[in-house]
Protein backbone atom coordinates (compact mmCIF):
# COMPACT_ATOMS: atom_id res chain seq x y z
CA UNK A 1 0.00 0.00 0.00
CA UNK A 2 1.75 2.92 -1.08
CA UNK A 3 1.33 6.66 0.54
CA UNK A 4 -0.84 8.11 -2.38
CA UNK A 5 -3.34 5.41 -2.29
CA UNK A 6 -3.68 6.35 1.47
CA UNK A 7 -4.13 9.55 0.96
CA UNK A 8 -6.63 8.44 -1.76
CA UNK A 9 -8.23 6.31 -0.02
CA UNK A 10 -9.02 8.03 3.13
CA UNK A 11 -9.79 11.38 1.64
CA UNK A 12 -12.88 10.74 0.12
CA UNK A 13 -14.07 9.09 3.42
CA UNK A 14 -12.46 12.71 5.45
CA UNK A 15 -14.28 14.87 2.86
CA UNK A 16 -17.76 13.02 3.12
CA UNK A 17 -16.85 13.18 6.51
CA UNK A 18 -16.59 16.77 7.07
CA UNK A 19 -18.95 17.39 4.72
CA UNK A 20 -21.93 15.23 6.73
CA UNK A 21 -20.51 17.46 10.22
CA UNK A 22 -20.71 20.49 8.29
CA UNK A 23 -24.23 20.25 7.29
CA UNK A 24 -25.02 18.74 10.89
CA UNK A 25 -23.95 22.29 12.03
CA UNK A 26 -25.53 24.16 9.70
CA UNK A 27 -29.16 22.53 10.66
CA UNK A 28 -28.24 23.19 14.27
CA UNK A 29 -26.61 26.66 14.88
CA UNK A 30 -27.05 28.41 11.55
CA UNK A 31 -28.78 31.10 13.40
CA UNK A 32 -26.62 31.55 16.24
CA UNK A 33 -23.61 32.06 13.42
CA UNK A 34 -25.31 34.46 11.21
CA UNK A 35 -26.25 36.33 14.38
CA UNK A 36 -22.55 36.23 15.22
CA UNK A 37 -21.53 37.58 11.74
CA UNK A 38 -24.15 40.34 12.16
CA UNK A 39 -23.05 41.03 15.39
CA UNK A 40 -19.46 41.18 14.48
CA UNK A 41 -19.81 43.11 11.00
CA UNK A 42 -21.66 45.74 12.58
CA UNK A 43 -19.40 46.08 15.82
CA UNK A 44 -16.60 46.08 13.20
CA UNK A 45 -18.37 48.83 11.14
CA UNK A 46 -19.31 51.87 13.26
CA UNK A 47 -16.30 51.20 15.52
CA UNK A 48 -14.20 51.63 12.34
CA UNK A 49 -16.24 54.62 11.26
CA UNK A 50 -16.10 56.65 15.14
CA UNK A 51 -12.32 55.21 15.05
CA UNK A 52 -11.70 57.40 12.07
CA UNK A 53 -13.32 60.12 13.38
CA UNK A 54 -11.51 59.71 16.41
CA UNK A 55 -8.47 59.44 14.29
CA UNK A 56 -9.47 62.65 12.10
CA UNK A 57 -9.94 64.89 14.78
CA UNK A 58 -6.38 63.34 16.44
CA UNK A 59 -4.46 63.73 13.22
CA UNK A 60 -5.33 67.44 12.86
CA UNK A 61 -4.42 67.86 16.26
CA UNK A 62 -1.19 66.79 16.00
CA UNK A 63 -0.83 69.01 12.40
CA UNK A 64 -1.78 72.09 14.78
CA UNK A 65 1.15 74.59 13.98
CA UNK A 66 1.81 77.93 15.48
CA UNK A 67 4.36 80.82 14.06
CA UNK A 68 6.65 82.43 16.65
CA UNK A 69 4.64 85.63 16.96
CA UNK A 70 1.53 83.49 18.57
CA UNK A 71 0.64 84.13 22.13
CA UNK A 72 2.62 82.14 24.54
CA UNK A 73 -1.13 80.57 25.72
CA UNK A 74 -1.86 79.25 22.00
CA UNK A 75 1.86 77.29 21.80
CA UNK A 76 1.33 76.24 25.45
CA UNK A 77 -1.94 75.09 24.43
CA UNK A 78 -1.07 73.23 21.59
CA UNK A 79 1.98 71.68 23.23
CA UNK A 80 -0.15 70.04 25.90
CA UNK A 81 -2.86 69.26 23.57
CA UNK A 82 -0.16 67.58 21.35
CA UNK A 83 1.22 65.43 24.42
CA UNK A 84 -2.44 64.62 25.49
CA UNK A 85 -2.68 62.90 21.99
CA UNK A 86 0.72 61.17 21.91
CA UNK A 87 -0.13 59.59 24.86
CA UNK A 88 -3.17 58.83 23.76
CA UNK A 89 -1.89 56.73 20.62
CA UNK A 90 0.95 55.01 22.33
CA UNK A 91 -1.37 53.18 25.38
CA UNK A 92 -3.89 51.99 23.04
CA UNK A 93 -1.34 50.96 19.81
CA UNK A 94 0.73 49.43 22.40
CA UNK A 95 -1.05 47.17 24.49
CA UNK A 96 -3.26 43.94 23.42
CA UNK A 97 -6.67 44.99 22.56
CA UNK A 98 -7.96 41.62 24.55
CA UNK A 99 -6.81 43.40 27.46
CA UNK A 100 -8.01 46.87 27.05
CA UNK A 101 -11.18 45.18 26.91
CA UNK A 102 -10.47 43.71 30.12
CA UNK A 103 -9.30 47.05 31.64
CA UNK A 104 -12.73 48.77 30.72
CA UNK A 105 -15.65 46.12 31.60
CA UNK A 106 -13.56 44.53 34.44
CA UNK A 107 -11.00 47.38 35.78
CA UNK A 108 -13.26 50.48 35.49
CA UNK A 109 -16.15 49.11 38.01
CA UNK A 110 -13.19 47.84 40.20
CA UNK A 111 -11.09 51.11 40.35
CA UNK A 112 -14.34 53.21 40.49
CA UNK A 113 -16.50 51.02 43.55
CA UNK A 114 -19.06 50.18 40.55
CA UNK A 115 -19.60 53.56 40.30
CA UNK A 116 -18.45 53.47 36.60
CA UNK A 117 -19.72 50.39 34.10
CA UNK A 118 -20.52 49.49 30.99
CA UNK A 119 -22.72 46.76 29.38
CA UNK A 120 -20.89 44.23 27.22
CA UNK A 121 -21.92 45.88 24.18
CA UNK A 122 -21.48 49.43 25.26
CA UNK A 123 -17.59 48.19 26.32
CA UNK A 124 -17.22 46.35 23.16
CA UNK A 125 -17.73 49.39 20.91
CA UNK A 126 -15.77 51.65 23.39
CA UNK A 127 -12.93 49.59 22.97
CA UNK A 128 -12.81 49.01 19.30
CA UNK A 129 -13.16 52.62 18.44
CA UNK A 130 -10.83 53.92 20.76
CA UNK A 131 -7.87 51.29 19.63
CA UNK A 132 -9.29 52.07 16.28
CA UNK A 133 -8.86 55.94 17.18
CA UNK A 134 -5.11 55.63 17.88
CA UNK A 135 -4.14 53.44 14.31
CA UNK A 136 -5.95 55.92 12.28
CA UNK A 137 -4.56 58.66 14.47
CA UNK A 138 -1.24 58.09 12.81
CA UNK A 139 -2.39 57.43 9.21
CA UNK A 140 -4.31 60.53 9.12
CA UNK A 141 -1.45 62.51 10.58
CA UNK A 142 0.75 60.48 7.83
CA UNK A 143 -1.72 61.55 5.01
CA UNK A 144 -1.46 65.23 6.02
CA UNK A 145 1.90 64.95 5.62
CA UNK A 146 1.89 62.84 2.17
CA UNK A 147 0.15 66.22 0.63
CA UNK A 148 2.56 68.88 -0.81
CA UNK A 149 3.54 71.87 0.80
CA UNK A 150 2.09 73.44 -2.68
CA UNK A 151 -1.37 72.40 -1.98
CA UNK A 152 -1.74 74.86 1.53
CA UNK A 153 0.27 77.44 0.38
CA UNK A 154 -2.14 77.80 -2.46
CA UNK A 155 -4.88 77.26 -0.59
CA UNK A 156 -2.80 80.20 2.17
CA UNK A 157 -2.29 82.33 -1.08
CA UNK A 158 -6.06 82.90 -1.37
CA UNK A 159 -6.20 83.68 2.19
CA UNK A 160 -7.95 81.10 3.75
CA UNK A 161 -7.01 80.75 7.71
CA UNK A 162 -5.37 76.64 8.55
CA UNK A 163 -9.07 75.02 9.40
CA UNK A 164 -10.22 76.16 5.66
CA UNK A 165 -7.42 74.80 4.16
CA UNK A 166 -7.84 71.98 6.06
CA UNK A 167 -11.55 71.24 5.23
CA UNK A 168 -11.32 72.19 1.94
CA UNK A 169 -8.45 71.37 0.20
CA UNK A 170 -6.03 68.98 2.58
CA UNK A 171 -8.49 66.32 4.12
CA UNK A 172 -10.54 65.68 0.97
CA UNK A 173 -6.70 64.87 -0.54
CA UNK A 174 -5.72 63.15 2.71
CA UNK A 175 -8.53 60.90 3.12
CA UNK A 176 -8.66 59.52 -0.76
CA UNK A 177 -5.14 58.83 -0.15
CA UNK A 178 -5.70 56.82 3.38
CA UNK A 179 -9.04 54.89 1.99
CA UNK A 180 -6.15 51.48 1.53
CA UNK A 181 -5.76 52.01 5.57
CA UNK A 182 -9.35 52.19 5.84
CA UNK A 183 -9.80 49.26 4.59
CA UNK A 184 -6.92 47.32 6.65
CA UNK A 185 -8.81 48.91 9.56
CA UNK A 186 -11.89 47.24 9.03
CA UNK A 187 -10.89 44.38 7.73
CA UNK A 188 -8.89 43.93 10.81
CA UNK A 189 -11.51 45.04 13.05
CA UNK A 190 -13.87 42.84 11.23
CA UNK A 191 -11.26 39.70 12.87
CA UNK A 192 -9.88 41.28 15.59
CA UNK A 193 -12.93 42.25 17.27
CA UNK A 194 -13.22 38.43 17.69
CA UNK A 195 -10.97 38.76 21.10
CA UNK A 196 -14.16 40.90 22.69
CA UNK A 197 -15.93 36.99 23.69
CA UNK A 198 -13.66 37.97 26.69
CA UNK A 199 -16.07 40.19 27.75
CA UNK A 200 -18.86 37.93 26.52
CA UNK A 201 -19.90 39.48 23.28
CA UNK A 202 -21.94 37.89 20.92
CA UNK A 203 -20.25 37.92 17.99
CA UNK A 204 -19.09 35.44 15.53
CA UNK A 205 -16.08 33.89 17.22
CA UNK A 206 -18.10 33.84 20.71
CA UNK A 207 -20.80 31.32 18.25
CA UNK A 208 -18.00 29.34 17.22
CA UNK A 209 -16.59 28.82 20.58
CA UNK A 210 -20.38 28.41 22.30
CA UNK A 211 -21.26 25.64 19.96
CA UNK A 212 -17.68 23.48 20.00
CA UNK A 213 -18.23 23.50 23.94
CA UNK A 214 -21.40 21.33 23.06
CA UNK A 215 -20.43 19.81 20.44
CA UNK A 216 -16.53 18.96 20.16
CA UNK A 217 -17.01 19.43 16.48
CA UNK A 218 -14.59 21.68 16.72
CA UNK A 219 -12.58 21.43 13.70
CA UNK A 220 -15.94 21.60 11.58
CA UNK A 221 -17.33 24.89 13.13
CA UNK A 222 -13.26 26.48 12.82
CA UNK A 223 -13.81 25.98 9.16
CA UNK A 224 -16.70 27.00 8.91
CA UNK A 225 -16.43 29.95 10.78
CA UNK A 226 -12.94 30.75 9.08
CA UNK A 227 -14.99 31.09 5.72
CA UNK A 228 -17.86 33.74 7.31
CA UNK A 229 -14.74 35.40 8.15
CA UNK A 230 -13.64 35.28 4.49
CA UNK A 231 -16.79 36.15 3.04
CA UNK A 232 -17.13 39.31 5.19
CA UNK A 233 -13.60 40.41 4.67
CA UNK A 234 -13.91 40.15 0.73
CA UNK A 235 -17.00 42.07 0.65
CA UNK A 236 -15.79 44.60 2.86
CA UNK A 237 -12.82 44.95 0.66
CA UNK A 238 -14.48 45.21 -2.61
CA UNK A 239 -16.90 47.60 -1.33
CA UNK A 240 -13.94 49.74 -0.22
CA UNK A 241 -12.44 49.91 -3.91
CA UNK A 242 -15.45 50.81 -4.80
CA UNK A 243 -15.74 53.89 -3.02
CA UNK A 244 -12.30 54.76 -4.26
CA UNK A 245 -13.16 54.52 -7.75
CA UNK A 246 -16.65 57.08 -6.81
CA UNK A 247 -13.84 59.53 -5.43
CA UNK A 248 -11.71 59.29 -8.04
CA UNK A 249 -14.24 60.99 -10.37
CA UNK A 250 -14.18 60.15 -14.51
CA UNK A 251 -11.27 59.82 -16.15
CA UNK A 252 -12.08 62.03 -18.88
CA UNK A 253 -13.97 65.61 -19.33
CA UNK A 254 -15.77 67.10 -22.33
CA UNK A 255 -14.17 70.08 -23.90
CA UNK A 256 -16.40 72.84 -25.46
CA UNK A 257 -14.19 74.16 -27.92
CA UNK A 258 -10.39 73.69 -28.46
CA UNK A 259 -7.62 75.92 -26.59
CA UNK A 260 -6.59 78.92 -28.51
CA UNK A 261 -3.86 80.12 -26.63
CA UNK A 262 -2.29 76.46 -26.40
CA UNK A 263 -0.27 74.93 -29.38
CA UNK A 264 -1.60 71.52 -28.75
CA UNK A 265 -5.08 70.95 -29.38
CA UNK A 266 -5.48 70.11 -25.30
CA UNK A 267 -6.13 67.44 -23.92
CA UNK A 268 -9.60 66.16 -24.62
CA UNK A 269 -9.36 62.59 -24.21
CA UNK A 270 -6.82 61.38 -21.53
CA UNK A 271 -6.76 57.62 -21.82
CA UNK A 272 -4.96 55.71 -18.63
CA UNK A 273 -6.80 52.84 -17.73
CA UNK A 274 -6.28 50.09 -19.06
CA UNK A 275 -10.01 49.79 -20.14
CA UNK A 276 -9.65 52.66 -22.05
CA UNK A 277 -6.51 51.48 -23.71
CA UNK A 278 -8.15 48.24 -24.81
CA UNK A 279 -11.11 50.19 -26.05
CA UNK A 280 -8.82 52.22 -28.46
CA UNK A 281 -7.23 49.26 -29.94
CA UNK B 1 2.50 109.83 -7.99
CA UNK B 2 -0.13 106.90 -7.34
CA UNK B 3 -0.94 105.46 -4.26
CA UNK B 4 1.73 103.46 -2.19
CA UNK B 5 0.41 99.60 -1.57
CA UNK B 6 3.72 98.42 -0.37
CA UNK B 7 6.35 100.09 1.40
CA UNK B 8 9.17 97.79 2.98
CA UNK B 9 11.57 98.95 5.31
CA UNK B 10 14.33 97.09 6.42
CA UNK B 11 13.48 93.51 5.66
CA UNK B 12 15.68 90.81 6.70
CA UNK B 13 15.00 86.87 6.66
CA UNK B 14 17.47 84.24 7.77
CA UNK B 15 17.13 80.45 7.96
CA UNK B 16 19.11 79.47 10.43
CA UNK B 17 22.49 81.11 9.76
CA UNK B 18 22.48 81.79 6.29
CA UNK B 19 21.28 85.43 5.91
CA UNK B 20 19.06 85.33 2.67
CA UNK B 21 17.66 89.15 2.92
CA UNK B 22 19.98 91.70 4.00
CA UNK B 23 18.10 94.92 4.99
CA UNK B 24 15.81 95.04 2.09
CA UNK B 25 13.91 98.28 1.70
CA UNK B 26 11.22 98.40 -1.46
CA UNK B 27 8.29 100.03 -2.65
CA UNK B 28 5.39 99.12 -4.85
CA UNK B 29 2.54 101.99 -5.71
CA UNK B 30 -0.34 101.29 -7.60
CA UNK B 31 -0.40 100.35 -11.06
CA UNK B 32 3.15 99.60 -11.07
CA UNK B 33 4.99 96.31 -13.43
CA UNK B 34 7.95 95.20 -11.11
CA UNK B 35 10.24 92.56 -12.34
CA UNK B 36 12.67 90.98 -9.91
CA UNK B 37 15.74 89.64 -11.72
CA UNK B 38 18.96 87.68 -10.25
CA UNK B 39 20.90 84.73 -10.01
CA UNK B 40 19.64 81.68 -8.20
CA UNK B 41 19.75 81.90 -4.43
CA UNK B 42 19.99 86.23 -4.73
CA UNK B 43 16.85 85.94 -2.16
CA UNK B 44 14.05 86.61 -5.11
CA UNK B 45 11.67 84.34 -4.27
CA UNK B 46 11.76 84.68 -0.71
CA UNK B 47 11.35 87.98 -0.79
CA UNK B 48 7.90 87.66 -2.42
CA UNK B 49 7.35 84.92 -0.01
CA UNK B 50 7.80 87.27 2.59
CA UNK B 51 6.15 89.81 1.30
CA UNK B 52 3.11 87.43 1.12
CA UNK B 53 3.71 86.03 4.58
CA UNK B 54 4.34 82.38 3.29
CA UNK B 55 7.78 82.92 5.41
CA UNK B 56 8.21 85.33 8.58
CA UNK B 57 10.60 88.19 8.15
CA UNK B 58 13.41 87.56 10.84
CA UNK B 59 13.16 91.97 11.40
CA UNK B 60 11.76 94.87 9.71
CA UNK B 61 8.26 95.76 8.34
CA UNK B 62 6.18 95.48 5.54
CA UNK B 63 3.64 97.95 5.14
CA UNK B 64 0.26 97.75 3.53
CA UNK B 65 -1.44 100.76 3.58
CA UNK B 66 0.49 102.25 5.74
CA UNK B 67 -0.48 99.03 8.04
CA UNK B 68 2.36 96.72 9.15
CA UNK B 69 1.24 93.35 8.56
CA UNK B 70 3.80 91.71 10.71
CA UNK B 71 2.27 92.79 14.00
CA UNK B 72 0.96 89.85 15.75
CA UNK B 73 -2.71 91.55 15.57
CA UNK B 74 -2.82 91.27 12.02
CA UNK B 75 -4.98 88.93 10.02
CA UNK B 76 -2.43 87.40 8.17
CA UNK B 77 -5.12 85.43 5.74
CA UNK B 78 -6.87 88.38 5.35
CA UNK B 79 -4.49 90.23 3.83
CA UNK B 80 -3.40 87.81 1.84
CA UNK B 81 -6.59 87.35 0.34
CA UNK B 82 -5.49 91.35 -1.08
CA UNK B 83 -2.46 90.07 -2.45
CA UNK B 84 -2.74 87.58 -5.43
CA UNK B 85 0.17 84.85 -5.56
CA UNK B 86 1.04 82.60 -9.14
CA UNK B 87 3.50 80.03 -7.78
CA UNK B 88 6.53 78.09 -10.01
CA UNK B 89 4.88 75.32 -9.40
CA UNK B 90 0.68 76.32 -9.88
CA UNK B 91 -0.24 74.18 -6.93
CA UNK B 92 -3.66 73.71 -8.40
CA UNK B 93 -5.81 72.44 -5.86
CA UNK B 94 -5.39 68.62 -6.96
CA UNK B 95 -9.28 67.58 -5.56
CA UNK B 96 -11.17 70.14 -7.20
CA UNK B 97 -11.98 71.00 -11.24
CA UNK B 98 -10.70 73.85 -12.54
CA UNK B 99 -13.55 75.97 -12.09
CA UNK B 100 -14.37 74.91 -8.64
CA UNK B 101 -10.43 76.17 -8.16
CA UNK B 102 -11.08 79.74 -9.24
CA UNK B 103 -14.68 79.65 -7.03
CA UNK B 104 -13.46 77.99 -3.36
CA UNK B 105 -11.40 81.09 -2.45
CA UNK B 106 -14.26 83.79 -3.24
CA UNK B 107 -17.13 81.56 -1.75
CA UNK B 108 -15.21 80.72 1.66
CA UNK B 109 -12.68 83.56 1.69
CA UNK B 110 -15.04 86.39 0.22
CA UNK B 111 -18.26 85.01 0.84
CA UNK B 112 -19.63 85.24 -1.64
CA UNK B 113 -22.48 83.14 -3.43
CA UNK B 114 -21.98 80.57 -5.87
CA UNK B 115 -23.57 81.84 -8.92
CA UNK B 116 -21.48 85.35 -8.53
CA UNK B 117 -18.55 83.39 -7.67
CA UNK B 118 -19.12 81.28 -10.72
CA UNK B 119 -19.75 84.42 -13.13
CA UNK B 120 -16.81 85.88 -12.24
CA UNK B 121 -14.21 82.79 -12.45
CA UNK B 122 -16.27 82.21 -15.77
CA UNK B 123 -15.05 85.94 -16.77
CA UNK B 124 -10.69 85.12 -15.78
CA UNK B 125 -10.94 81.67 -17.20
CA UNK B 126 -12.36 83.34 -20.86
CA UNK B 127 -9.65 85.87 -20.17
CA UNK B 128 -6.89 83.07 -19.55
CA UNK B 129 -8.16 80.90 -22.61
CA UNK B 130 -8.98 78.12 -20.31
CA UNK B 131 -12.68 78.53 -20.72
CA UNK B 132 -13.55 75.38 -22.03
CA UNK B 133 -11.70 73.36 -19.43
CA UNK B 134 -13.82 74.25 -16.57
CA UNK B 135 -14.55 70.70 -15.91
CA UNK B 136 -11.19 69.03 -16.22
CA UNK B 137 -9.17 68.37 -13.13
CA UNK B 138 -5.29 69.84 -12.99
CA UNK B 139 -3.97 66.18 -13.61
CA UNK B 140 -5.43 66.15 -17.02
CA UNK B 141 -3.66 69.75 -18.10
CA UNK B 142 -0.39 70.96 -19.31
CA UNK B 143 1.85 73.00 -17.66
CA UNK B 144 1.20 75.97 -19.72
CA UNK B 145 -2.78 75.69 -18.70
CA UNK B 146 -2.22 74.73 -15.21
CA UNK B 147 -0.61 78.31 -14.87
CA UNK B 148 -3.28 80.00 -16.68
CA UNK B 149 -6.02 78.52 -14.19
CA UNK B 150 -3.50 79.83 -11.43
CA UNK B 151 -3.41 83.21 -12.54
CA UNK B 152 -7.31 83.47 -13.47
CA UNK B 153 -7.24 81.41 -9.66
CA UNK B 154 -5.51 84.46 -8.72
CA UNK B 155 -7.73 87.04 -10.20
CA UNK B 156 -10.89 85.97 -9.10
CA UNK B 157 -10.03 87.13 -5.81
CA UNK B 158 -9.96 90.48 -7.04
CA UNK B 159 -6.52 91.51 -5.75
CA UNK B 160 -4.92 94.35 -5.57
CA UNK B 161 -1.32 93.40 -6.55
CA UNK B 162 -0.40 89.88 -7.92
CA UNK B 163 2.80 88.12 -7.26
CA UNK B 164 4.47 85.85 -9.69
CA UNK B 165 7.12 83.78 -8.77
CA UNK B 166 8.70 82.51 -11.46
CA UNK B 167 5.25 81.65 -13.12
CA UNK B 168 7.54 79.91 -16.41
CA UNK B 169 10.29 78.47 -15.00
CA UNK B 170 8.68 75.11 -14.53
CA UNK B 171 7.30 75.18 -18.02
CA UNK B 172 8.09 73.33 -21.60
CA UNK B 173 9.73 76.01 -24.06
CA UNK B 174 6.91 75.77 -26.08
CA UNK B 175 4.50 76.78 -23.11
CA UNK B 176 6.25 79.46 -21.88
CA UNK B 177 4.44 81.77 -24.64
CA UNK B 178 1.23 81.16 -23.65
CA UNK B 179 1.40 82.37 -20.17
CA UNK B 180 3.52 85.53 -20.91
CA UNK B 181 1.07 86.59 -22.98
CA UNK B 182 -1.91 86.00 -21.01
CA UNK B 183 0.50 88.24 -18.06
CA UNK B 184 1.21 91.30 -20.74
CA UNK B 185 -2.64 91.08 -21.03
CA UNK B 186 -3.13 91.75 -17.08
CA UNK B 187 -0.12 94.74 -17.67
CA UNK B 188 -2.39 95.94 -20.16
CA UNK B 189 -5.07 96.05 -17.96
CA UNK B 190 -3.64 98.31 -15.69
CA UNK B 191 -2.34 95.33 -12.64
CA UNK B 192 -0.20 96.23 -10.03
CA UNK B 193 2.49 93.08 -10.42
CA UNK B 194 5.70 92.20 -8.53
CA UNK B 195 7.47 89.30 -11.27
CA UNK B 196 10.31 87.35 -10.31
CA UNK B 197 11.66 86.11 -13.27
CA UNK B 198 14.58 84.58 -15.62
CA UNK B 199 12.07 86.35 -19.09
CA UNK B 200 14.58 89.00 -19.65
CA UNK B 201 12.57 89.57 -22.84
CA UNK B 202 9.64 90.13 -21.01
CA UNK B 203 10.93 92.10 -17.79
CA UNK B 204 12.35 94.38 -20.29
CA UNK B 205 9.14 94.53 -22.63
CA UNK B 206 6.75 95.00 -19.88
CA UNK B 207 8.39 96.44 -16.97
CA UNK B 208 8.03 99.90 -15.39
CA UNK B 209 10.54 99.21 -12.80
CA UNK B 210 13.53 96.16 -12.74
CA UNK B 211 14.90 95.37 -9.61
CA UNK B 212 18.22 93.12 -9.59
CA UNK B 213 18.74 91.41 -6.68
CA UNK B 214 22.28 89.81 -5.47
CA UNK B 215 23.35 87.96 -2.56
CA UNK B 216 20.46 89.13 -0.37
CA UNK B 217 19.98 92.95 -1.55
CA UNK B 218 18.97 94.70 -3.77
CA UNK B 219 21.87 95.62 -5.85
CA UNK B 220 20.15 98.03 -8.93
CA UNK B 221 17.00 99.10 -9.33
CA UNK B 222 15.75 101.35 -12.31
CA UNK B 223 13.93 101.44 -15.49
CA UNK B 224 14.06 98.33 -18.18
CA UNK B 225 16.49 100.77 -20.00
CA UNK B 226 18.54 102.01 -16.98
CA UNK B 227 19.36 97.81 -16.10
CA UNK B 228 19.22 96.44 -19.31
CA UNK B 229 21.06 99.38 -21.36
CA UNK B 230 23.06 101.19 -18.93
CA UNK B 231 23.56 98.91 -16.16
CA UNK B 232 25.89 100.99 -13.59
CA UNK B 233 26.90 98.32 -11.58
CA UNK B 234 29.69 95.86 -11.51
CA UNK B 235 27.50 92.73 -10.70
CA UNK B 236 24.51 93.93 -12.88
CA UNK B 237 26.52 94.11 -15.83
CA UNK B 238 28.65 90.20 -15.46
CA UNK B 239 24.64 89.06 -14.66
CA UNK B 240 23.07 90.23 -17.68
CA UNK B 241 26.49 89.63 -19.65
CA UNK B 242 26.28 85.85 -18.09
CA UNK B 243 22.69 85.62 -19.36
CA UNK B 244 23.15 86.94 -23.11
CA UNK B 245 25.55 84.06 -23.21
CA UNK B 246 23.00 81.29 -22.19
CA UNK B 247 20.13 82.42 -23.54
CA UNK B 248 18.99 82.51 -26.47
CA UNK B 249 17.13 85.75 -27.80
CA UNK B 250 13.60 85.70 -27.80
Amino acid sequence: MNFLALIGASDNDILGKLGSDIAKLWRDAAPQYLRGARDTLILAVVATAVGCLIGLFCGILQTLTYSKNDLFIKKAIIWVVKIIVRVYVEVFRGTPMILQAVFIYFGLPYLTANSLRFDVITAAYVVVSINTGAYMAETVRGGILSIDRGQTEGAMAIGMNHFQEMVKVVLPQTLRNIIPQIGNNLIINVKDTSVMFIIGYAELFAAHKAYVGATYLYFPSALVTMVIYLIMTVVCSLLLRLWEHLMDGPENFNLATTDSLALTSGMNNYPRGRRKRRAAR
Amino acid sequence: MSELILNINHLSKSFGKNEVLKDIDFTVSQGEVISIIGASGSGKSTLLRCINLLETPTSGEILYHGVNILDRHVNAPKYRSHVGMVFQSFNLFNNMTVLKNCMIGQTTVLGKNKAEAKENAMRYLENVGMAPYVNAKPKQLSGGQKQRVAIARAMAMDPEILLFDEPTSALDPEMVGEVLQVMKKLVDEGMTMLVVTHEMAFAKEVSSRVVYMNDGVICEEGTPEDIFDNPKREETKNFLARFRNTTQEV
